[in-house]
Order: structure tokens, then sequence, then C-alpha cells
């Protein structure tokens, strides 16, 4: 795609948002937030039986249009391609941007991987909580990704105390 | 109808237009209506028609050195967007018209003073409901004729220095004035960043050593119009901020205080103020410039 394909493709999404909906009963609900202009998502995250690959997606969100789209896009490649956990582990952020197209949101690498960020984030807690239940243990609500940190994306219960300040 | 911006009472009431005045310039040849955005694609979404785009990031600033386009990028811009010497830009975007104004700035800084602000921005058009193209504008190229720059817009890290009355890392004298408009998170140090914006570009927080914090969300009114001249008045001087001072204003990385210039310089008319575009990014990474908390 060239640049002004990438832009079309993006406005589309941000437009026409896929998966872009509210699931209360999914194993993981991970709010997702900063990068750039104050954006904020929200992925549910339900897991297969096979404990091990994506069945179910959505989110929701607010904020600018590459956030947004590249959210969609997300979603939309998870749930078609039916991603298992260790291929969201592997896909790394500049694949990312390579994927929503480089020309166009390079310039805006955290809007462009807040989804990522907050997906992987929703992985990692849903790996905690089944260790946590596995031994008998209590899930934590409350918990923040120490990786997508360093990206500047702060996901759990803080990245909604932060964009509401 | 009698016009918005007049009633407010600015010492500059030209450089400021309405929604209504722009509606009515829209086929207007002598005026281009620029759009100036925080969110990239958001021109690209919908923008007001006959409007053309600047990217601050990709169209002002220099990709190599860490400074804006020189005078000869700067031409060439302006021939590209069909801006000559006769052209008056109005400038609006989103974000309470931040880059719109940091835009409005650079262009000032440049030269080319044939530049107004649409009061309000982006959102004020969009919730009267006004029209939006995804058409996008092409002008045959302009000739514009460089200007010398008004430099004294704008002060460098050194300049600060020499401002707030340092040599070096020692306080020699008095200082100038300085408004940081920064969120109070910000200017206290708990953040290096405004709220809802990543912890990002620097290593110490705080604000310039002598700097009044005077928020720049101060200056404008709940539909993001800019306040009257007496609020604004009333705001500045209230915090010690008159206009017989030299005032150096500052943010994060001058886009905010870019909107505070606008407000004070051009709306009250203050002689002397100037934009710290380097600002906190630069300020907070600067090995052994002296902090306040």
């Amino acid at each position: 795609m060239d640049r002004q394909e990438q832009i079309e493709n993006l406005l589309d999404h941000y437009e026409h948002p896929r998966f872009r909906e509210a699931n209360e009963g999914a194993d993981v609900i991970m709010p997702g937030g900063n990068p750039g202009c104050g954006d904020v998502i929200t992925i549910y995250l339900s897991i297969a039986d096979d404990e091990a690959s994506v069945s179910e997606v959505g989110f929701e969100g607010e904020g600018c249009t590459i956030s947004q789209a590249a959210a969609s896009i997300l979603m939309e490649m998870a749930h078609d391609e039916h991603w298992t956990l260790g291929e969201i582990d592997e896909i790394d952020y500049t694949t990312m941007i390579d994927i929503l197209g480089k020309e166009a949101v390079q310039m805006r690498p955290k809007c462009a991987t807040l989804a990522l960020g907050t997906l992987k984030a929703a992985v990692k807690k849903y790996r905690r909580d089944k260790m946590r239940r596995d031994a008998g243990l209590d899930t934590i609500e409350e918990e923040d990704d120490e990786s997508a940190k360093s990206l500047g994306i702060v996901t759990g219960a803080a990245a909604l105390q932060e964009t509401k300040e | 109808m009698a016009d918005e911006v007049a009633s407010k009472g600015y010492v500059n009431p030209d450089l400021l237009v309405s929604t209504e005045w722009v509606a009515q310039h829209l086929n207007d040849p002598s005026i281009r209506i620029v759009e100036s955005d925080e969110d990239v694609l958001l021109y690209e979404i919908g923008h007001i028609p006959g409007a053309v785009k600047v990217d601050w990031h990709t169209d002002l600033q220099d990709p190599l050195v860490r400074d804006f386009i020189g005078p000869k990028e700067f031409t060439a811009l302006m021939n590209q967007l069909g801006i000559g010497d006769d052209t008056t830009v109005v400038f609006y975007g989103d974000k309470n018209n931040w880059w719109a104004a940091y835009a409005y700035w650079f262009f000032r800084y440049m030269g080319n003073d044939n530049v107004k602000v649409m009061d309000g921005g982006r959102k004020k058009w969009e919730a009267e409901g006004r029209p939006l193209t995804r058409e996008a504008s092409v002008y045959p190229p302009a000739n514009y004729t460089p200007k010398p720059m008004n430099s004294e817009l704008r002060v460098l890290r050194d300049g600060v220095l020499a401002h707030i009355g340092y040599h070096g890392v020692k306080k020699v004298e008095d200082g100038g004035a300085l408004v940081d408009v920064r969120s109070p998170g910000e200017y206290s140090g708990e953040l290096l960043h405004m709220p809802d914006y990543p912890q990002e570009g620097a290593l110490r927080g705080g604000h310039i050593p002598g700097a009044k914090n005077i928020p720049w969300a101060r200056a404008v009114a709940e539909d993001g119009t800019f306040k009257t001249a007496a609020e604004l008045r009333d705001l500045y001087q209230g915090a010690g901020i008159t206009e017989d001072q030299d005032i150096v204003v500052y943010c994060r990385i001058g886009e905010r205080s870019s909107h505070s210039w606008f407000v004070l310089h051009e709306l009250l008319g203050y002689p002397n103020v100037r934009n710290y575009d380097g600002s906190w990014t630069e300020w907070g990474n600067v090995i052994g410039v002296p902090i306040e908390r």
C-alpha cells in the first residue's frame, strides 16, 4: 500500500470500526491508556477452550484516529487469523507499525501501538489469572503491565485513572 | 451579524476571526484556511471546505536538526500551499487550537504576518454543524517572497537562562517574568507530561526558577473560544504578569505556550512576549540547568 492507501485504510477502520463492542463476560477486560493524544482503549479478550488461542475479541475507546483505527485493525487480525497467545507475544511494535503503514503512522508510534500493548497486557493478565486460579488464589483486577509502561502505555486500572485527570 | 470576536475587547481584534467569518469567506481567493492538528489524520476525515493542511511535525520541523525549517523551506511550503504575499492565512485546529496557535506563532516568527486564528477552532466549527469535506484542496503554486524573520518572538535555552538572571548555572541578577502554562502537576514536578499524556521526554520534573504557573486552559471558555480581554487581563494581571514586563512563556514542547503567547502578545497586545519552544523537553533534560520544585 502506498501512503494514500494506508491512510484510506486507517480512515475506513476509524469510521467503520470492526469488533468495537464491549463484552463484559470476556476472560480479560484490559484498559490501556495514553500515547500521544490522550487515547484510551479497553480490550475484551476471550480465550478458546485450548487455553492457547483467541476466541473472541472486542474493544471500546476514545482518542485520535490512528489509535482507534489501529485497535480495529488489530482486533480484526487477531479474530480472523485465530491468533494464538504465542503469536501475540511475538508480534512486535515495529511489525504493528508496518501493518498499519509505516509512512502513515511512523510519526505517531505510540498511538499506533497502544492497542497492541494493551492486547499483550491482556494476554499476560490471562496467564496470571490462570496461574492464580490453578494455585487456588483469587485473581487481581487492578494490576498494571510494567513491560507496556516502558513504551509509554499504561494498562490496567491506572490507565483509566490517568486519562480521567 | 455582529462579529462575536469584535465584542470581546481585544487590542488586536483583527487577528482572531469567528467561525461565521470563516463561513462567509470560504470562496474568497485571498484567504487560505489552514488546518493544523495534533490528530495527524483529522484533516483527512474531514476539513473546512478549501482548507489545506499543515502538519506541525512533518511540515514545520527540520528532519535532521532539532529545530524548525529554515527560510528557504518555509518559502517552498508557502508556495506549495498557494500562500502568496497577499494571501491571508486563517488557522484552525483540534485541541483548542493548540497547533493552530503553534503554526500561527511559527508563521509570524518566519515573518509572515498576514495570519489569523479562527476562534474556537475545529471543535466550534463542528459543534455548529458547519460543513466538512474530504476533498483535498489544491491550489496553484504561489510566489511567496521571503520576509525578515520576527526573531524577537522566540527565545532559546541560553536566552532563558539570561532572562531568569543566570550566568551559566549561577544566579547573578533578578529575573524577568516567566510563565509556565503547563498543568499544576507538571509545574510542581509531580508529572513529566500533561495529564492523559505519556511520561515521556524529560529526566527531571519541576519548573524553571521563578516561573509562575498559569495553565493555558484558563484562557479559554467552555466552547473552546478565547475568553474576553477583560477576563484575560484579570487572569494574567492577577498572577502578576503585566504588559510592561519582558515575558517568556513555555510548556512541554511549545504548542500550549504558543496558545498563551497568542493571548498575551496578540490578543492583549503585550509588546514583549517570547515563546520558549524548547520548553520542558529541553530544560528537563539539559545537564546543569537550575530547576525549582
